[in-house]
C-alpha cells in the first residue's frame, strides 16, 4: 500500500483534475513505457489465473519423488510431498488476483461512498465519517485483519477479501474526499449547483468522471495492499489451507523446513511472483499518476545548449555609465517535450540607474517570464533560447565597468551575483517566504551568504535595521511568516530585497494581492526608498494605471512581445497601440476624474500556434487587412510628441513609423545616447 | 499545545474504538467462546477456570451486554488481558510483557533507520535527477516495496544463516547468555537482531524514498525555493533548510499510515526469524487458536502504534511553527 499512498500525497495539494480530456489521459498513459510493462506483467498473471490451471498438472498430487530441485519433469522442482511447485505457482495466481481485485472493488466502493458523501453532505455527517476514516487510518491493518480472520480459520476467498477491504478503505476515502472538496468548489460544479441540478446528477456526471484517474490509481494501490495482505494471512495459516495461493505455498515451505534444507525453489518463486505482480500494478499506477494529472514531463535543464543557440555580439565595454541593464533580443521558450511555447519573443529593453521601467500586460503576456529571465531565475521547462541580459556593474574607480551577461553566469559566480546586484520581490510573499523559518533566519541567511565575515549577531542587527526601513517593528524578527499580515509580509519581502543594496529591484506584481490602502502605503515607501538608495526598478503589473504613477518608462507586453514602449507621459497622453489604449480604458485611474471603464473583448492568442500577422489583430477594433498577414515590428514613432518624449510601437496604424531609426527608444544603443538615462541624474 | 492535546484526544478515542472492536469480535461468533474453547482444549471446565476466561473475554452469562462491556473495560484498566491458552496458566499480560521489549527494540531501531535512510535517499534522488544512481532508485524501490517482508526474510535467512552461516538461525539472543545489560548479552542480541532489522529496513525503506522524493520535487518548485535561489544562498542551505525542511513535514505526518503497515510486516518478519517478539507470540496465538492472546497482542500493537504516532506528532510540532500558534 505504501507505494500508492505515498505517491498520492502530492496530489492532495494540487488535486485539480480538469473537466476535460477524459480519454486523453488514458491514451497518453497507454503510450507510456511504464504502463506498457505493467500491462504485460498483469496480462501474464491474468492468463496464468484464467487458463493456467488447465495447462499444468494437479498441484495437490503427491508423488514418491519427495523434495527435489528443478528438473525437466518439474520445472521448479517439487515439494517434500513430491508436488509440482510450478503447478502450485500457476494455480496460486488465481486466488491472489481474485482476492486482490475483489478486496479492491469492495474497498473502493466504500471509499467512494464515504469520500464523496462526506465532502458533499458536510456537517455532522462529514465530521463522523472523517473521524472514522482517521481512526481506521491509524489502526494497524494487518494485526486487525489477523484478529478478525483468526476466528475464521477456514475462511473462503470472499470472506478474506471482505475482511481485508474493511481495513483498506480509509486512505482512499480520505484522498477522494479531498479531491471531491476541491472539485466541488470549482466553477463547473458551482454552476451546475446554481442551475439546480440534483445532487445525484452532479455526482455522477460532474464529479465521478473527473475522479476516474484518481480512483483508478487508488484501486491499483488497494489491490497491491490486498494481494500482500492475503499472502501474509496465508503465510500465517489463516484462510483455507487447501486453496493454493503464494502465501499458502510459503506456509507449507516454512512448516516443512524448506529453509533449513535450502530448498529455495520452493519458497523463492512465490515471493518473486508477489513482487512482480506488485511491481506491475505499481508501474500502472505510476503511469496513471503521471498522465492522469496532466503533469508536464519535466526535462533536465541544459545550459550548454543555450550558448550554442545564442547569437550575441562580443563583450565590448560600454561607454554608457548610466545604463545599468540592457536586455537584447531576449527569447524564452517553454519546452514541455511535445510542444514549445514562446513566452517571450525577441524583447529588447534598457534600464537606467535609479529609474523605473514598468512592464504592463494581461496574465499570460509573458511579463513574469521576462522578469524571471532578468533575475536569472529561468528554470525548466522555461529556457532562454536567444538574446542577452547585460548588466553594468558600478566600478569602484568611477570608470565604466565591463558588462556582465547575466544569462551566461554559472555556478559560484551566479550565486554571488544574485541578490547582490539584482533582487526580486515576488507577487505572493506568503508563498515566497519559507513557512518554517523565522523572519530573522530568512533575512540573516541572505546577508551571511554574501557577507561571510558578518557574525550571526551583526546579521541580526542588520536585519533589524532593514525592518525599520520598511516600517515593521523589530519584535517581528522572530515571527514566522504565517503570523504576519499580508501587508507586513510584503514589507518583509522588500526589506529582504534591500538587504544587500542591489542596483536593480525586480518587482513582480508586489502589491497585487494587497488591499488598496496597504498597496498605497507600500508603493509610497518603495518610492521613498528609491529616492534614498537609487536602485533601478523593473515593475511588473497588469495594472497600467499604477504604472502611470510610479514608472518613468512603460513597456506594454502582449503575447510575449513588446507592442509599445514609451515615456510614461507619452503612453498616458498619446497611446499609439490600440492595445495600450484598451488597457488604459479598462483600468481605473488612481487619481483624477472618474471615467467609464471598458474591457478589451476576446482573449490573448494561443502561443503554441504561430501567428502570421499581428497577434492582437483578432481583438483589435482598428484591424486592417495587412494586420492578418504581416507582423508589425517595434519601431520608433517618427511623429512622437516632443512634449511627452520618446515612443516606439509595433502597429501598422503608424505607417509613419520609421524602420531606419532603431526601434527601442530606451535601449542604450550608440545612436540614441542616454535615453532612459535622462532620469539617471537622480541615481548618480 | 492545543494541537498536541487534540491529537492526544484523538488517539485516546482511537484506542477506545480498538478496545471496543476487540470486545465485539468474539461476540459475533456463534455460541459462547469460553465453552467452545474448553471443548476444543479438552480442559475440565472448573468454575475457577471459567471465571478466568470470563474475565479474558468479558463474556458472562450472568450480566447483560452493557454490564459485560463495563466489566471488560474495568479489567483492562487493571491491565488484565486474560489468560493465555497456549501458555496456560500464564496471563496474556505477562506473555506479552516478556515479548514486548524485543519488538520495541527491533522495530524502533529498524523504523528509525529506515526513515532516515529513506529520507536521505529520497532527497538525493530528487536533487540529483539525471545521474544514473538517482534515476534508478525509483524503479528499484517500486519493485522493493512490492516484496513481502516475510519472503525477504526467508531469502535472507537461507542465504546468510543457512548457507553462509554468518548469522544465527533463530531466536533473539544466545540462550546461554543471561538477559541483562551486559556486553555479552547486547552483542549476541545485536547479532541475532541484525538480519530481521535489515529485512524490515530493506522492505520499508522504499516507501520513504518514494514519498520523500515526491515531496522534494514538489517543494523544489515552490516559490520559497525560487526565492532562496534568487537570494544567492549556498546550494546546501537551499536543499536542506528550504526544500528538505518543508518536504519532510508531510513525510512525518504520513508516518502513521506507514507505521501501521511496517508493524504488520514486522510481525510476519519476526515469525520467519523465530524472534521472541510479539509477532511470534501472535503467530503462536493464531496457530493454537489462543484468542485471548491474539486479542491482547492486537491491543498492545495498536497502543504501540498510537504512541509512536503521538511521538511523531510531537516532532511535527517541533518542526512546523504553524502548528504551534494555532489558537
Amino acid at each position: 500500500m505504501t507505494v500508492v499512498t505515498l505517491s498520492e500525497l502530492s496530489e492532495l495539494g494540487d488535486g485539480e483534475a480538469l473537466p476535460t480530456d477524459q480519454k486523453g489521459w488514458l491514451r497518453s498513459a497507454l503510450r507510456s513505457r511504464k504502463v506498457q510493462i505493467g500491462l504485460v506483467i498483469l496480462g501474464i498473471f491474468v492468463f496464468a489465473a484464467v487458463a493456467g490451471p488447465s495447462l499444468v498438472g494437479n498441484p495437490s498430487t503427491t508423488s514418491v519423488i519427495g523434495l527435489s530441485g528443478p528438473s525437466s519433469a518439474h520445472l521448479l522442482g517439487t515439494t517434500n510431498e513430491g508436488q509440482d511447485v510450478f503447478a502450485q505457482l500457476v494455480y496460486s495466481a488465481r486466488v491472489s488476483l481474485i482476492v486482490g481485485a475483489l478486496a479492491a472493488v469492495i474497498s473502493m466502493t466504500m471509499s467512494v461512498v464515504v469520500g464523496i458523501s462526506g465532502a458533499f453532505l458536510g456537517g455532522l455527517w462529514d465530521d463522523v465519517l472523517s473521524m472514522l476514516t482517521n481512526v481506521f487510518l491509524v489502526l494497524p491493518a494487518l494485526p486487525l485483519v489477523i484478529v478478525i480472520a483468526s476466528y475464521f480459520k477456514d475462511a473462503g476467498t470472499l470472506l478474506i477479501a471482505l475482511v481485508i477491504s474493511l481495513t483498506a478503505w480509509a486512505w482512499s476515502a480520505r484522498v477522494i474526499r479531498a479531491q471531491t472538496l476541491s472539485l466541488r468548489s470549482r466553477d463547473f460544479v458551482q454552476s451546475a449547483r446554481a442551475a439546480g441540478e440534483p445532487v445525484r446528477r452532479i455526482v455522477f456526471f460532474e464529479i465521478l468522471p473527473n475522479e476516474i484517474p484518481l480512483i483508478a490509481a487508488q484501486f491499483l494501490g488497494t489491490m497491491i495492499f490486498a494481494v500482500l495482505t492475503q499472502a501474509g494471512l496465508a503465510f500465517l495459516g489463516i484462510g483455507s489451507a487447501n486453496t493454493w495461493s503464494w502465501g499458502t505455498m510459503m506456509y507449507w515451505a516454512e512448516n516443512a523446513g524448506a529453509l533449513q534444507l535450502s530448498a529455495w525453489w520452493w519458497f523463492v518463486p512465490p515471493g518473486l511472483c508477489l513482487a512482480l505482480l506488485g511491481a506491475g500494478l505499481a508501474l500502472l499506477n505510476f503511469g496513471i499518476d503521471e498522465f492522469g494529472h496532466n503533469r508536464p514531463v519535466k526535462r533536465r535543464h541544459r545550459r550548454a545548449s543555450n550558448r550554442a543557440l545564442r547569437t550575441r555580439p562580443d563583450d565590448l565595454p560600454r561607454q554608457l555609465g548610466d545604463t545599468v541593464l540592457d536586455v537584447k533580443n531576449l527569447s524564452v521558450v517553454y519546452d514541455t517535450g511535445s510542444e514549445a511555447l514562446r513566452a517571450v519573443n525577441d524583447v529588447s529593453l534598457g534600464l537606467g540607474v535609479g529609474t523605473t521601467v514598468g512592464i504592463a500586460g494581461e496574465s499570460g503576456s509573458g511579463k513574469s517570464t521576462l522578469a524571471h529571465a532578468i533575475a536569472t531565475l529561468t528554470r525548466p521547462p522555461a529556457e532562454i533560447v536567444s538574446g542577452s541580459v547585460e548588466y553594468f556593474p558600478v566600478s569602484s574607480d568611477g570608470k565604466p565597468a565591463k558588462a556582465v551577461d547575466v544569462v551566461r553566469l554559472e555556478g559560484e559566480e551566479l550565486r554571488r551575483f544574485r541578490w547582490e546586484e539584482i533582487a526580486v520581490v515576488f507577487q505572493s510573499a506568503l508563498n515566497a517566504l519559507n513557512p518554517v523559518l523565522s523572519i530573522r533566519a530568512q533575512l540573516t541567511d541572505t546577508i551571511r551568504a554574501h557577507r561571510p565575515g558578518v557574525s550571526r549577531r551583526e546579521a541580526g542587527a542588520w536585519a533589524g535595521r532593514l525592518l525599520d526601513e520598511v516600517g515593521v517593528t523589530r519584535d517581528r524578527l522572530d515571527a514566522f511568516p504565517h503570523q504576519l499580515s499580508g501587508g507586513m509580509r510584503q514589507r518583509v519581502m522588500i526589506a529582504m530585497a534591500l538587504a544587500l543594496q542591489p542596483q536593480i529591484l525586480i518587482m513582480d506584481e508586489p502589491t497585487t494581492a494587497l488591499d488598496v490602502v496597504t498597496q498605497r502605503q507600500i508603493l509610497k515607501r518603495i518610492a521613498e526608498l528609491q529616492t534614498e538608495l537609487h536602485f533601478a526598478m523593473v515593475f511588473i503589473t497588469h495594472d497600467l494605471s499604477l504604472l502611470l504613477e510610479i514608472a518613468d518608462v512603460i513597456a506594454v507586453m502582449y503575447a510575449g512581445e513588446l507592442v509599445e514602449v514609451g515615456r510614461t507621459q507619452a503612453i498616458y497622453k498619446v497611446p499609439a497601440h490600440p492595445y495600450t489604449a484598451g488597457l488604459l480604458a479598462s483600468s481605473p485611474p488612481l487619481r483624477g476624474p472618474r471615467r467609464t471603464l471598458t474591457g478589451i473583448p476576446g482573449l490573448p492568442p494561443d502561443l503554441h500556434r504561430s501567428i502570421a500577422g499581428c497577434p492582437f489583430a483578432s481583438r483589435c477594433s482598428r484591424r486592417m487587412d495587412r494586420c492578418d498577414v504581416e507582423r508589425p515590428t517595434l519601431v520608433r514613432l517618427r511623429s512622437e510628441d516632443p512634449r511627452y518624449g520618446e515612443q516606439s510601437v509595433a502597429c501598422w496604424l503608424h505607417t509613419d513609423a520609421a524602420p531606419d531609426i532603431p526601434p527601442v527608444a530606451f535601449a542604450p544603443s550608440p545612436q540614441e545616447g542616454p535615453a532612459a538615462g535622462a532620469e539617471g541624474e537622480r541615481g548618480t | 499545545m492545543r494541537f498536541i492535546l487534540r491529537r492526544l484526544a484523538f488517539y485516546v478515542a482511537t484506542a477506545w474504538i480498538a478496545i471496543t472492536i476487540n470486545f465485539i469480535i468474539p461476540r459475533l461468533m456463534p455460541g459462547n467462546p469460553v465453552i467452545e474453547l474448553f471443548n476444543r482444549l479438552r480442559i475440565t471446565a472448573t468454575p475457577g477456570a471459567i471465571k478466568a476466561f470470563d474475565i479474558a473475554f468479558g463474556v458472562s452469562t450472568r450480566e447483560g451486554l452493557t454490564g459485560q462491556y463495563w466489566s471488560y473495560l474495568g479489567q483492562l484498566a487493571h491491565g488484565n488481558l486474560g489468560i493465555s491458552i497456549t501458555y496456560y496458566p500464564t496471563t496474556v499480560g505477562s506473555v506479552i510483557g516478556q515479548a514486548l521489549p524485543w519488538t520495541v527494540a527491533l522495530l524502533g531501531v529498524a523504523t528509525v533507520l529506515s526513515f532516515l535512510i529513506g529520507t536521505l535517499l529520497g532527497m538525493f534522488s530528487a536533487t540529483r535527477r539525471g545521474s544514473v544512481f538517482a534515476d534508478s532508485l525509483v524503479p528499484v524501490t517500486s519493485l522493493l516495496s512490492a516484496i513481502p517482508y516475510f519472503w525477504l526474510g526467508l531469502v535472507v535467512l537461507t542465504f546468510f544463516a543457512v548457507d553462509l552461516g554468518w548469522f544465527p538461525l533463530n531466536g533473539g539472543s544466545n540462550p546461554g547468555v543471561p538477559i541483562g545489560l551486559s556486553w555479552a548479552f547486547i552483542s549476541t542480541a545485536v547479532v541475532h537482531g541484525f538480519l530481521p532489522a535489515v529485512t524490515i529496513i530493506v522492505s520499508s525503506v522504499a516507501g520513504w524514498i518514494l514519498s520523500m522524493r515526491n515531496m522534494m520535487l514538489a517543494t523544489l518548485s515552490e516559490d520559497y525555493v525560487l526565492l532562496a535561489e534568487a537570494k544567492g544562498l549556498h546550494r546546501r542551505r537551499i536543499i536542506m533548510m528550504y526544500a528538505a525542511r518543508n518536504a519532510i513535514l508531510p513525510n512525518i505526518a504520513s508516518f502513521a499510515l506507514a507505521l501501521g503497515f511496517i508493524v504488520g510486516g514486522a510481525v510476519l518478519t519476526e515469525i520467519v526469524f523465530s524472534y521472541p517478539g510479539i509477532g511470534y507470540v501472535l503467530f503462536q496465538g493464531v496457530t493454537n487458536e489462543d484468542y485471548p492472546l491474539v486479542q491482547g497482542v492486537f491491543l498492545i500493537i495498536t497502543i504501540m502504534v498510537l504512541s509512536a504516532n503521538f511521538i511523531a506528532d510531537a516532532v511535527y510540532v517541533l518542526l512546523d511553527p504553524r502548528t504551534r500558534s494555532q489558537r
